[in-house]
């Protein structure tokens, strides 16, 4: 029996764990899921201000309005200051231009996007909820579709990079929060980092699609993010299938007696 | 559960959460709901019976208004939480990898082993569950610290049972002090609410509460340590100053990484 | 004569030989032309007048201070060139094409100008700049630029240059002497852009002069302003204040022979409000600032050497 303890101790009891655990790990997930996130994206809808002073709201959503016929330029920018009541000279309230323009539409309908989580399906997985979230930002871009590549052009300038790439890690971080991903790990990174890309990805496509309904860029969309969630389960099972080779050959080492 | 305990770090996520199910594999020995007291060779620097504890913490009020945290207090509380689930992910990764050297080679410590690395888990899992509801950023060294901390671990686990408490030690003095520090500050913010007649929020006195206990456990572990031969450790000084300042570059890498 | 003088004159006589200009207007020449241009017979005694501590003919008074002021003038573009080392152009040229003033040419805009108020904008620097920028750029004919002084001389050589450049041959400058904290001929809520190069560290009380701009702009109408403020960076702000302490007072001395003026000048500037403080009187006086939230509310230019500062009147 006292032979019996050290290799009761030693041999890999976690390959039988293995498991039990991530079933453990599915539960508490689902447990946490999309109820919570559910009322904290309703929270956020109430609490958050929005970062515009009712000024700059007032022009920037009637420059907005004027981009499908003048584009994101100073024009539509001078457009929307004389439909809010201002004059040609308060553009100098935009130090950036029809920059500030771009920078409006990002901001609100990321902030929008928290009024959409609530009517996710209530126990979808998280994958459907970054397709249907990231599909929805997605068709916010369809008056402006024809005239976003004016937008990107502006985003790609040295002055404008830094904002335009903050920008996008908000908004990746604002698609996996409210598709109810809880991740604390440095996955929390690679999750963001890989959305942000596929949501560029698909942006980019959409400004030459010229299906109906921009149904291409919808299949777009879905291919990538099934592509991500392939490389991120083998990735997964790379790792773990590594670090139960090793687990066995200490285990193994130690039941010989090797001080380890 | 023993075996559970020495599997490695990449089953960590799920095993760092205490739940249920696992107790039938735990035969042996009790892990005990409520702390237990020893008598402490060091005593923190606050000690709960001394420590203030405003009324706004214990009663309800509501015709006082409510003004949301400002953005300092905010950052702060990003930059805090960030770092305490750095710390208990070091500290379970620790434990993780001291206990197999240390329960073979002093079976009695079995139970103490546990029940420290069972107290961290909960810690990580509710650091864990505190940066997911606030949507804070995990720190980017997240890896760095895994590798770090697992090695620390090990090596300090080979080198015996002494250097392995004055590990413990070493950590727990670092960590306690910083949770201590952030008591501190969280106490002093709901003073300043008091005396403005704004109410202290439900999430501000249930964080306090929380870190407060936390942070008599961490004392309790640096207790135990000290209590196993921490200070027998043959190059004590060494491991302790080298830990210490370890742990405190880790804390300001990560309050800004 | 001392060099700088022999060698400035002979630059100019050349150019003058290969350019015939009309007279250029030094102190000493001019009295010489005024002596050569005396008409030959008059009959009795000619009033005279004072001019410093000359008497002299009342009709050549307007000319000798006219000549006066010429010296000075020009003397005054050449320190602002010295000591600025000629960037004070670049800040006036990028002060002027970040206001962008001019209606754009867009359909309900055509005809409808702007109303601009250049402040403490005696010789016209500005304003020549947002004319042509109006008229180049924006193809503005219509939008009109008072140019206001408190001193009626810098008014004088504001017109003489205005005349000899060729700025304005449809009248679209005119000129009024007043003081920026009472601005009493100019109308509520009359002006779209009202704007301050280089002046505002001279006014008295500047949250005066600020009120008076927030109650002559329209709403919507936009207050700009140029400045001297502190510099960002520890390395450059102890070079620049080396430069500024130790060379201006003595190039003043050398090139206009007035060392207290610019040792003034230089002081006052190092006493004038940095961006912050600047940026809070321009908020308290009603204005709205650019930027937003996160936004500092100015410009800095050369790392904070000169500022630009902007203020929208909200509506209503």
């Amino acid at each position: 029996m006292a032979a019996a303890v050290p290799l009761l101790h030693t041999r890999s009891y976690s390959l039988n764990l293995f498991g039990l655990i991530s079933r453990i790990q599915e539960l508490d997930r689902g447990l946490m899921n999309n109820d919570y996130h559910k009322a904290t994206a309703r929270r956020l809808e109430h609490e958050a201000p929005s970062p515009f002073s009712p000024t700059e709201d007032a022009i920037l959503s009637a420059a907005l309005a004027h981009v499908p016929t003048h584009g994101f330029t100073t024009t539509a920018l001078t457009h929307g200051a004389r439909d809010a009541g201002y004059l040609d000279i308060s553009t100098n309230l935009f130090p950036t231009g029809a920059f500030s323009i771009v920078n409006f539409h990002l901001v609100t309908q990321r902030l929008a996007l928290a009024k959409h989580a609530s009517s996710l399906q209530p126990h979808a997985d998280i994958a459907t909820n970054i397709r249907s979230l990231a599909l929805h930002r997605l068709h916010a871009n369809k008056p402006i579709a024809h005239r976003w590549q004016e937008a990107l052009a502006l985003l790609s300038t040295a002055r404008h990079i830094p904002t335009s790439l903050r920008e996008l890690a908000l908004l990746s971080d604002e698609l996996l929060f409210l598709a109810g991903s809880t991740t604390v790990t440095s996955a929390w990174y690679t999750d963001r980092a890989a959305l942000a890309a596929i949501y560029a990805g698909a942006e980019l496509f959409m400004t030459q699609d010229r299906s109906k309904g921009f149904a291409e860029t919808e299949e777009f969309l879905t291919r990538r993010l099934e592509e991500g969630e392939k490389v991120r389960g083998g990735l997964d099972m790379v790792g773990k299938w590594v670090g139960m080779q090793a687990g066995g050959l200490v285990d193994g080492l130690r039941s010989k007696g090797v001080w380890i | 559960m023993n075996v559970a305990i020495t599997s490695r770090s990449f089953f960590g996520q799920a095993l760092h959460r205490p739940t249920p199910f696992l107790d039938f594999l735990l035969p042996s020995f009790t892990i005990p709901s409520s702390r237990t007291r020893y008598a402490p060779i060091t005593s923190s620097s606050a000690s709960p019976n001394t420590e203030p504890s405003p009324s706004s913490l214990k009663s309800f009020s509501s015709n006082k208004r409510r003004k949301p945290l400002s953005k300092t207090q905010r950052e702060f509380l990003d930059r805090g939480l960030r770092v305490n689930q750095a710390g208990e992910l070091a500290a379970t990764l620790i434990y993780t990898h001291q206990t197999p050297p240390i329960t073979r080679a002093h079976p009695h410590l079995r139970s103490l082993m546990h029940r420290m690395y069972f107290q961290e888990a909960g810690h990580f899992s509710t650091f864990n569950e505190m940066l997911a509801k606030h949507r804070i950023r995990p720190t980017a060294m997240y890896p760095v610290w895994s590798a770090a901390a697992s090695v620390l671990g090990w090596g300090t686990g080979l080198m015996g049972r002494e250097a392995a408490m004055a590990c413990t030690e070493a950590v727990e003095t670092e960590i306690g002090g910083h949770y201590n520090g952030q008591v501190r500050v969280l106490l002093g913010w709901v003073k300043e609410m008091e005396d403005k007649g704004e109410e202290v929020g439900e999430e501000v006195r249930e964080l306090v509460s929380t870190l407060k206990r936390i942070r008599d456990e961490e004392l309790e572990h640096l207790d135990e340590a000290v209590g196993e031969g921490a200070r027998e450790a043959k190059p004590y000084e060494l491991l302790n100053r080298v830990i210490r300042s370890g742990c405190k570059g880790a804390i300001w890498i990560s309050e800004r990484v | 004569m001392s060099a700088p003088t022999l060698s400035r004159t002979s630059t100019r006589l050349t150019h003058r030989l290969l350019n015939p200009q009309p007279p250029y207007r030094c102190l000493s020449c001019c009295r010489y032309l005024a002596q050569s241009q005396e008409p030959a017979n008059h009959s009795g005694p000619t009033p005279t007048t004072h001019f410093g501590f000359q008497t002299v003919p009342s009709s050549s008074k307007q000319s000798r201070v006219a000549n006066v002021f010429t010296s000075v003038a020009s003397s005054y573009d050449t320190m602002n060139d010295l000591m600025s080392l000629g960037t004070h152009r670049l800040w006036k040229d990028y002060f002027v094409r970040s206001i962008n003033p001019g209606t754009r040419d867009c359909e309900e805009g055509k005809g409808k100008g702007q109303t601009i108020l250049d402040i403490a904008g005696g010789t016209g620097d500005i304003a020549f700049r947002m004319l042509e920028h109006c008229t180049v750029v924006n193809k503005d004919h219509a939008s009109k630029i008072i140019v206001s002084d408190i001193n009626p001389d810098m008014l004088a050589e504001g017109k003489r240059r205005a005349r000899e450049g060729g700025h304005d041959h449809s009248g679209r400058l005119s000129w009024l002497e007043a003081n920026a904290e009472n601005l009493h001929t100019i109308s509520d809520n009359s002006i779209d852009l009202y704007t301050v190069a280089f002046g505002i560290r001279n006014f008295t009380s500047k949250a005066l002069a600020l009120r008076e701009a927030f109650r002559v702009l329209k709403p919507g109408g936009v207050f700009a302003c140029l400045e001297f403020s502190k510099v960002n960076n520890r390395l450059v702000e102890a070079l620049y204040k080396r430069w500024s302490f130790g060379a201006i007072p003595l190039i003043g001395q050398l090139v206009a022979g007035d060392r207290e003026s610019y040792q003034y000048l230089v002081e006052s500037i190092e006493r004038f409000p940095g961006q912050e403080e600047l940026k809070g009187m321009i908020e308290e006086a009603g204005f709205l600032l650019p930027g937003g939230e996160e936004g500092k509310g100015w410009e800095d230019l050369m790392g904070g050497i000169a500022c630009v500062h902007k203020g929208v009147k909200p509506l209503g």
